[in-house]
């Protein structure tokens, strides 16, 4: 009784909703969820939402290496803390009241942890996938080739923040953060792969190999994929494989190759979509796929991120329609203690709404910093929820998105961001 | 509708105050019979304020002050958005936008006035902001800490009408813990309105305390750590602070706040030395304490404030290394409890920097580096001190 008191008056709170146009859903951000969490733990840059069938929240986000100085003092040598703070473990798990119930991840055997992971789903069996999807390198959009481990380093300074950050240092001695020092990526070949897991944990599948990269005709590698899918009937994952500009479809026992295609179902190439320009005419390849997810109906939606658009498939394939999020936006590349961070695109990730035509579609716009509700049969602007910021209800980057049975949203912001946010359906 | 659901909200509100604070007195009740020690009670206000009009993007908040009609102002560091943060400035995306430095919030959140950022007639603004504080005649005052640059102080009316600079801004300026007519890379500025002094925590670059007349600028009197003359070779000289180790002698800076309480002690924030240093005013020194001693790198004494009470029992002390709001009985200046935890949540924190108090005793924060953003926390009134260390302070706490 206390406690759903409590519940209420956090309610009375919400003032942060969605700009709602035509019976679209009224979103409110939930400011106490999830619970704060043990052991002086904290989120890295979010990379992946996922909501499973017992409407339990799945989070996966890039740890200790996307952590600053300052966030990890516990796991400094010496400690420069002993109060704040920890990497929390990679893969998360939360009831619908934000309890956390288990969680996993890191090295194993007879798998590579990614150097980044990417989108995260729970099939029907409850086993979670992740996608190795790597750092990032040079600003998407631009033509992302096979990845260069080299090129991964601490990138010049952001503009501007550098200067505020060293003045904060000032003259005094061992006052600056420990800027520059941290490790700038994880040693060894990139990202070229998905991992499947048991919900406890236990490793069971693994899609293609770190540095083996085949190109987008490749029937057993994979190039930096970004988010995985799977189709429960057909027993079927999709990859939305970024680095190959291809959405590829896999066994999802077996991981033993099905089909793939590239943009509007055509056969993908190596160069990709080029160098996203707003005013030419839309690509015929896939730039950035950055999501794959698959409606009630069997329609496939795909993301290319930055390209600003949603492409839509049957599951052979066959390409349907496609919508534009915000023709605009471009982005940008800066640097940081964690290496470079891109932010190219308005199209980072879809869930659908939870009615049984699953109406409307949610669109984590990443670069604008918010979620713009599309009607998912037209993909035509319905309204948008959130705003740039740090408070409660705001985004930095929002890149992955979920809803669950109730019509509840769930957004993970990477970068600076490192939050899951909780939006309830009103 | 909305009105009805506002009165619903409202009249809920007003219920669950009844319920918890009934819930509170009976514990408090309880607690007193058992002897237990009480302490200031805070929650977070996760929705305030309210989100920045325009597309406006909060940078490093460094500073934070109340006035006397418990209007809250911040002082935060425009340029330090990045690319991705500035995105509509730099053509690449819908959000967000640089904002003015210095913004002013009712109670309700609504961001008023704002003003700030550059040059004026017969002012330099600082190549760094730092800190905020406002006099008995609520003008606001600043200090800067941009390496090699700053070294003055900044006096404005609350509509930004320049009053005072003390100090100049000039290129290759380097620390003199000894000058009478200028500072270096000042931290923040605090009033003691009674003797019409301001108390100047210089800073990151000088290593000292000075006092000036709050309307002519003049330097009146300055001391470094003890009492000592500040000398700022020795202060070069002295080793790292570690744990345990003998206390310097000198201030290792930065010295981040020189802050007067009603009965004309000094508190001072050793920053690096994980230390508070108390003086009377005229700078002889009383006491000190060390705060979480175990912290390195940028340490643990960021800023002090004081609980409304006329007594001022109670000392509230920022430590953005780790994430805590220390609260100290200011007598015996012994920690009775903290609250506040690491993370980007409410209540939670990234490198707390400053800290205000409203005369309501509602207290506020800022936070720098990648934390960017002020929060409210409500004070609650005493309570029985259960936890020493409360984590995130969350409404749904006192349920559980």
């Amino acid at each position: 009784m206390k406690r759903a008191l409590c519940v209420c008056a956090a309610c009375a709170l919400l003032v942060v909703s969605a700009r709602g146009q035509s019976g679209a859903p009224t979103l409110q951000v939930n400011p106490f969820w999830p619970q704060p969490l043990p052991n002086h733990w904290v989120f890295g840059s979010i990379t992946g939402v996922a909501v499973d069938a017992q409407d339990h929240v799945w989070v996966v986000h890039r740890g200790a290496d996307s952590l600053e100085g300052n966030e990890k003092g516990m796991m400094a040598t010496p400690p420069t803390s002993t109060k704040c703070c920890v990497a929390a473990p990679f893969v998360l798990e939360f009831d619908a009241d934000g309890k956390l119930l288990s969680h996993f991840g890191g090295p194993g055997q007879g798998y590579q942890w990614p150097q980044s992971p990417g989108g995260i789903a729970v099939d029907a069996k409850g086993n979670v996938w992740i996608a190795a999807a790597g750092l990032d390198t040079a600003p998407a959009g631009r033509g992302r080739g096979p990845v260069d481990p080299d090129a991964v380093g601490p990138a010049g300074g952001a503009r501007g923040g550098a200067r505020g950050a060293e003045a904060e240092g000032g003259g005094a001695r061992g006052a600056a953060p420990a800027r520059g020092r941290g490790p700038a990526a994880p040693a060894g070949p990139p990202d070229a792969h998905v991992l499947k897991f048991a919900r406890d944990g236990k490793f069971l599948l693994q899609i293609g190999a770190p540095g083996k990269m085949e190109g987008p005709d490749s029937q057993t590698t994979l190039n930096r994929p970004a988010a995985v899918a799977v189709d429960a009937a057909a027993n079927e994952v999709y990859v939305a494989d970024s680095g190959n500009h291809r959405i590829v479809v896999f066994d999802a026992d077996s991981g033993s190759y099905k089909r793939h295609w590239g943009a509007y179902g055509e056969k993908p190439t190596a160069a990709g979509g080029g160098a996203y320009d707003p005013s030419a005419s839309p690509a015929r390849q896939f730039r950035d796929v950055s999501c794959v997810e698959i409606a009630k109906d069997g329609m496939v939606y795909v993301c290319d991120r930055t390209s600003n658009r949603i492409q839509v498939f049957q599951k052979d394939g066959k390409f349907v329609k496609e919508g534009f999020v915000r023709k605009e936006t471009t982005g940008a590349t800066v640097g940081g203690q964690f290496g470079a961070v891109s932010s190219f695109g308005s199209a980072w990730d879809v869930a659908f709404s939870n009615d049984a035509q699953q109406r409307y579609l949610f669109v984590a716009d990443g670069q604008d910093k918010k979620v713009v509700v599309l009607q998912r049969d037209t993909l035509a602007p319905a309204g948008s929820f959130g705003s740039g910021g740090r408070l409660a209800g705001q985004f930095l980057t929002v890149g992955s998105i979920a809803a669950d049975s109730r019509g509840d949203v769930y957004t993970g912001e990477q970068h600076h961001g490192k939050r899951v946010q909780k939006w309830i359906r009103r | 509708m909305k009105r009805n659901l506002l009165i619903g909200s409202s009249l809920l509100v007003v219920l669950l105050t009844l319920a918890v604070g009934q819930f509170l007195l009976e514990k408090r009740v309880d607690a007193q019979a058992k002897g237990a020690v009480q302490a200031p009670r805070f929650e977070v206000d996760p929705m305030w304020p309210k989100p920045l009009p325009n597309g406006w993007y909060l940078g490093q908040t460094i500073g934070v002050g109340v006035d006397a009609q418990d209007h809250v102002w911040i002082i935060h560091r425009s340029d330090s958005l990045d690319a991705v943060e500035a995105a509509a400035d730099e053509g690449t995306g819908e959000c967000c936008k640089k904002t003015p430095p210095i913004l002013e919030f009712d109670q309700a959140g609504n961001l008023l006035r704002h003003f700030g950022g550059k040059d004026g007639d017969g002012y330099q603004w600082p190549a760094s902001n730092h800190g905020l504080q406002i006099d008995g005649k609520g003008n606001l005052w600043i200090g800067g800490n941009g390496n090699g640059n700053d070294g003055h102080l900044l006096k404005f009316t609350q509509d930004g009408k320049f009053l005072m600079q003390v100090g100049i801004k000039k290129q290759g300026l380097g620390p003199d813990s000894n000058s009478q007519d200028r500072f270096y890379l000042v931290a923040k500025v605090s009033l003691d309105n009674k003797n019409n002094e301001a108390y100047v925590a210089d800073g990151y670059g000088n290593k000292r305390v000075v006092v000036i007349d709050m309307d002519t600028g003049k330097f009146k009197r300055y001391w470094g750590a003890y009492g000592n003359k500040p000398d700022d070779a020795a202060a070069a000289a002295a080793p790292r602070y570690t744990p345990g180790s003998t206390p310097s002698q000198q201030f290792r800076g930065p010295v981040h706040c020189a802050e007067p309480s009603n009965d004309g002690l000094i508190y001072v924030c050793d920053r690096t030395s994980d230390r508070l240093q108390v003086f009377t005013r005229e700078g002889k020194f009383v006491k000190e304490i060390f705060v979480e001693p175990d912290s390195l790198a940028d340490g643990s004494t960021w800023d002090v404030a004081f609980s409304k009470d006329p007594q001022q029992k109670y000392l509230y002390v920022a430590d953005g290394r780790n994430q805590k709001l220390h609260i100290f009985d200011r007598q015996s200046l012994t920690e009775l409890t903290n609250f506040g935890e690491g993370g980007h949540y409410p209540g939670q924190f990234y490198s707390m920097h400053s800290i205000a108090v409203d005369s309501k005793g509602n207290l506020y924060t800022t936070e720098t580096y990648q934390g960017r953003r002020v929060q409210k926390f409500v004070y609650k009134g005493l309570g029985p001190v259960t936890k020493k260390e409360q984590g995130t302070p969350w409404p749904s706490k006192t349920s559980q």
